[in-house]
């Protein structure tokens, strides 16, 4: 890129920045702001970070995400104190960061400090966690651990919170600080700011109205999304894996055939097949060789086995359990009720199928196999542990 | 100490885990936040502003919670309706030579839209997250073996 183009892209880039921090001023208590006019050290930049969003805009947000009834009505939680916010103070408190809190200190000793969505982000992390893992294990009942795990994080992650918080516009109403990594404490980026806004906002449904709520509104936002299940199951052999699991199962062991080719012996040749067990076709596969036709047939079977869904009428979810009023520490669901009632007539809940665990072949340090980047020949207890790692390839650290 | 082998696949990392949006399939999320109106107090260019803002901007804030309404009072300029969206971008609509009810549909379709660059649809190919809705032909796998 030429010296000019550059000087424009930057030129542009700065402007469209201007844009974005525009604030409107209707709602402050004075505006200039005397200190713009008494001291040299004025940074507009930072005044304007350090203003509140206008109750507008907050009511605008609470009802672009249908939570307008929920935090806006006068109606309070049986625990909250008196000065507890309330309506936009309310929804302020979850969209602060504690990031916050120390430029706010800075610039404005004297004024009280900014509510902020710490705790709040860490009970709805955990609620968030609870509702996606329960529908995966419902929905996905044969779903290896380590997917489930991989899958939870997909879902309602902090990645997916964050770009959920971008979908629904935080961006101009988050109040937080960059702040370095030191040695205490890891660096908060603009991504940790924003995930922390729907984990704040479903703890807030789950005070102000109740978990089937809450859990409602995950559903809604989070579990709705797409998330490409098929490419977190990999593996080294399927094959092995694929006769290894039949075997559990007790079906005749898998044969694979081939159903259709064309070109052998061409540049661009194809092979289509299927490994059936008995009679049953478990899966099909092609490939431009008969090893990888092979192959793939095998991961299809498996895939077919491990991302079987339940369908959407006959999922029963743990939660439905939970009472549908406000949570408060002084309720004991008594013994004989196990009805989540006026949630649409949820009935009694029926545990779901238990899946069969995932095969894991190595199965003892003494059959020789190497795992998968574990260090193998430490003892017996890391030997059994470690077995499950070689079928699946999902890295990274889920353990 | 123990032997390591490869992974056979590419490691999927923890921290790019990440799901893809819908917005539509289960909730909706309206992409438009504020709409702005920008009249002027004296010019006659903006009296159907000035009537239409008197009489129906406020019955309409209260039917669109999820949008800010912003009446800006800007002297010697035509009369303009901005729609700021999700997506950063902003659609701006002159509201010059409109009668009252013309603004109503100006504003509407500001209040529809997505706030996204419209392109023409002549020669854009087909985009889709989606590889095909029923399933991409196969030869291998009709009924009777495709013949060339």
């Amino acid at each position: 890129m030429s010296l000019t183009h550059k000087r424009l892209a930057s030129t542009a880039a700065k402007l469209k920045l201007a844009k974005k921090t525009a604030i409107s001023t209707s709602h402050l208590k004075a505006f200039p702001p005397p200190e713009a006019s008494s001291s040299q050290f004025f940074n507009p930049k930072t005044w304007a970070t350090l203003q509140p969003p206008p109750p507008s805009s907050l009511s605008a947000f609470a009802h672009r995400i249908g939570l307008g009834q929920v935090i806006l009505s006068p109606s309070s939680p049986p625990s909250a104190s008196a000065s507890a916010p309330t309506g936009t103070a309310l929804l302020q408190q979850a969209l602060t960061h504690p990031s916050f809190v120390p430029l706010f200190q800075k610039h404005y000793p004297n004024e009280p400090l900014p509510l902020t969505n710490a705790n709040l982000n860490t009970v709805g992390n955990g609620l968030m966690g609870l509702f996606a893992a329960e529908w995966l294990n419902a929905a996905y009942p044969h779903l290896p651990t380590r997917v489930l795990k991989a899958a939870v994080s997909a879902y309602v992650g902090p990645v997916s919170c964050a770009n959920v918080a971008k979908e629904w516009g935080v961006v101009p109403l988050l109040r937080w600080n960059r702040t370095p990594s030191t040695p205490l404490r890891p660096a908060v980026l603009h991504t940790d700011a924003l995930s922390s806004v729907p984990r704040a906002l479903t703890a807030l449904i789950y005070t102000h109205r109740s978990l089937p709520t809450a859990r409602k509104f995950v559903h809604n936002f989070f579990l709705s999304r797409d998330v490409d299940l098929r490419g977190m199951i990999k593996f080294r052999d399927p094959k092995k894996a694929l006769s290894e699991t039949v075997a559990r199962f007790g079906r005749e062991r898998p044969v694979s055939r081939l159903l259709r080719e064309t070109g052998r012996f061409s540049n661009s040749p194809i092979f289509v097949v299927g490994i059936y067990s008995g009679s049953d076709l478990l899966g099909e596969g092609f490939g431009s060789s008969l090893k990888m036709a092979e192959f793939r047939a095998a991961e299809d079977s498996l895939h077919r086995l491990y991302l079987t869904r339940t369908p959407s009428h006959l999922l029963s979810l743990p939660t439905t359990t939970f009472s549908t009023s406000r949570p408060s520490m002084l309720d004991a669901i008594p013994a004989s009720q196990s009805v989540g009632q006026g949630e649409g007539g949820e009935g009694v809940y029926v545990p779901g199928e238990l899946g069969v665990t995932e095969v894991l072949y190595g199965s003892s340090e003494r059959s020789g196999v190497k795992v998968v980047g574990r260090p193998v020949g430490r003892g017996f207890v890391d030997g059994v542990e470690e077995s499950g790692e070689g079928e699946l390839e999902v890295e990274g650290s889920l353990s | 100490m123990g032997t390591r082998i490869a992974a056979a696949t590419k490691p999927i990392l923890r921290a790019r885990l990440r799901s893809t949006p819908a917005n539509g399939h289960v909730s909706f999320v309206p992409q438009i936040r504020k709409l702005v109106f920008e009249y002027c107090e004296k010019w006659p260019s903006s009296a159907n502003t000035r009537t239409y803002l008197l009489q129906h901007v406020e019955n309409l804030a209260k039917a669109n919670p999820h949008v800010e309404v912003v009446v800006l009072q800007r002297n010697m300029r035509e009369p303009i309706v901005r729609g700021f969206y999700l997506n950063d971008r902003d659609k701006v609509i002159s509201l010059k030579e409109s009668e009252v009810n013309q603004i109503q549909q100006k504003v509407q379709l500001l209040l529809d839209s997505s706030g996204a660059k419209i392109k023409s649809l002549k020669r854009r190919p087909v985009e889709s997250t989606t590889e095909a809705t029923r399933g991409i032909w196969s030869g291998f796998h009709t009924a009777e073996p495709f013949k060339i």
